[in-house]
């Protein structure tokens, strides 16, 4: 496993962190069992996500199992300090989900699956995480929070898949004004996160 | 972006403007590529936004609803996984018949393929991949216990073309406290075939007996067998009742021909119907 070129410190690691990256490191070394391990651990929330953005409980299997493998055979390319290992595999699953759904969508482009993509293509960005001491309810308070369109916003594009061109067609809202509400409720979410963690 | 400015590159004002969408995932991936080539080209510590934004993503997994996962999913991944270990090599291949299940890189096809497939043949690819994995095929493969690992293959094979008979009924064998699990299946005139890993070898006259106990409670022997250093066992039968729920156990008897189960049970199942 590498380290990244700038540690973002929002977060401490914790003490299954440390349990996590261990995992990640017998992944890396073909231990099946540390793969068993993180899937008990994080089973429910790969697929509760995956079938958030695919409504399907056949693709949403599909998804987590490509999510599980590819974790299984990208261990090695976990970058420390970019997000713990849950957020490293939840956003495989988010972004193999994103792709399912994009992939059944014939007006979206989107490149073949797989063959000879790079890495940041068949890889999600990763970023840490503003607090490691959120729960659901700080996280609710704070999209409450939102303006209804800026929530809007935020819901379409990363649990609809939408791109912020979509959106703004959906919404009939101009492409300006989408990035506004996606780069503004981003903010004030960090915000309140930042509060409701402290 | 788009059209002729899809290729340019961006200025940073640009970049800080399609920061909220880059961190969702809301940009296409022209425009996204178009962001990293940014970011790598030397633009990283002038755009704190990116990071800043980011680190609300992670929070957003936290509002989803829970949905459990369906039981066999970790068997799917796990008999996947075991496959992909086989192949890369970790474990001599020598005459192993490959796992049956794809890959990620047939995952294209195979999804294409998912609408035009039928529901039993589907059913049964699960059925195969559960049962290998449910029954510790990759557990076999990490022994390096090749000759055991084929010989199970070969006989949960056997079971699953049992299993693929309409109407037929599988059941899950697990160790009830000790080691013995495995896969069996009925089919609709009764026919029972079994296969098992991990038991403890036999010797002398000691036997499995194989019993099925219906509605009524009452154990039916089925047959006996013994099992070798491979610890794996298949076994065959036939008369039983094709109803959902009866159980499936093992005993460990002194010799043939018990007419009551001697206790504990090894392992036990209940029969019902795929999917």
């Amino acid at each position: 496993m590498t380290t990244g070129d700038q540690p973002l410190p929002l977060r401490t690691p914790s003490p299954l962190d440390e349990a996590d990256r261990a995992a990640l490191a017998r992944i890396a070394g073909g231990e099946l069992a540390a793969l068993e391990y993180l899937y008990d651990r994080y089973k429910t929330m790969a697929y509760s996500i995956a079938y958030r953005i695919t409504n399907d409980a056949t693709l949403a299997e599909d998804v987590v199992q490509d999510a599980f493998l590819g974790a299984w055979r990208n261990a090695a390319r976990y970058i420390e300090g970019r997000g713990s290992v849950k957020t490293w595999l939840l956003s495989i699953v988010h972004h193999r989900a994103i792709d399912a759904i994009r992939r059944r969508r014939p007006t979206t482009e989107l490149p073949e699956l797989d063959a000879g993509l790079p890495d940041a293509l068949t890889m999600p960005d990763v970023w840490a995480e503003v607090s490691a001491n959120l729960d659901s309810i700080t996280v609710r308070e704070a999209l409450v929070a939102l303006s209804d369109v800026q929530r809007e916003a935020l819901e379409l594009a990363y649990f609809g898949g939408l791109t912020q061109q979509e959106i703004a067609e959906r919404t009939g809202t101009p492409l300006g004004t989408v990035k506004s509400r996606m780069r503004l409720g981003l903010l004030a979410m960090r915000r309140s996160l930042e509060v409701g963690s402290s | 972006m788009s059209g002729p400015d899809a290729m340019r590159a961006l200025t940073c004002d640009e970049v800080r403007e399609l920061a909220g969408a880059f961190v969702l995932g809301a940009l296409d991936p022209i425009e996204a590529a178009a962001v990293r080539t940014h970011l790598a080209g030397g633009h990283a510590d002038v755009h704190p936004e990116i990071a800043e934004l980011g680190s609300v993503i992670p929070a957003l997994h936290e509002v989803v609803p829970v949905v459990e996962p369906p039981e066999g999913l970790k068997a799917r991944i796990m008999a996947a996984a075991g496959a992909d270990l086989a192949a890369r090599g970790a474990v001599p291949a020598a005459g192993t018949a490959p796992l049956a299940f794809p890959g990620a890189e047939a995952r294209a096809e195979r999804a294409n393929r998912r609408s035009r497939t039928s529901t039993g043949g589907w059913l049964l690819r699960i059925a195969a991949v559960l049962a290998i994995a449910v029954l510790g095929g990759w557990n076999l493969l990490l022994q390096n216990d090749l000759g055991a690992a084929r010989r199970y293959e070969q006989n949960v094979a056997a079971v699953l073309a049992t299993a693929s008979e309409p109407g037929a009924l599988t059941a899950v064998l697990t160790a009830d406290g000790g080691t013995g699990s495995g896969l069996a299946a009925v089919n609709r005139s009764g026919d029972v075939a079994i296969a098992m890993r991990d038991l403890a070898p036999t010797s002398g006259n000691a036997v499995y007996e194989a019993w099925v106990i219906g509605g009524d409670g009452v154990p039916v022997p089925l047959g006996g067998f013994t099992v070798d250093n491979s610890r794996t066992a298949f076994f065959e039968s036939s008369g039983l009742p094709s109803a959902e729920g009866i159980v499936l156990a093992l005993t460990l008897e002194s010799g043939p021909g018990a007419t009551t189960p001697t206790m504990p049970i090894i392992s036990k199942g209940v029969a019902a119907a795929p999917g």
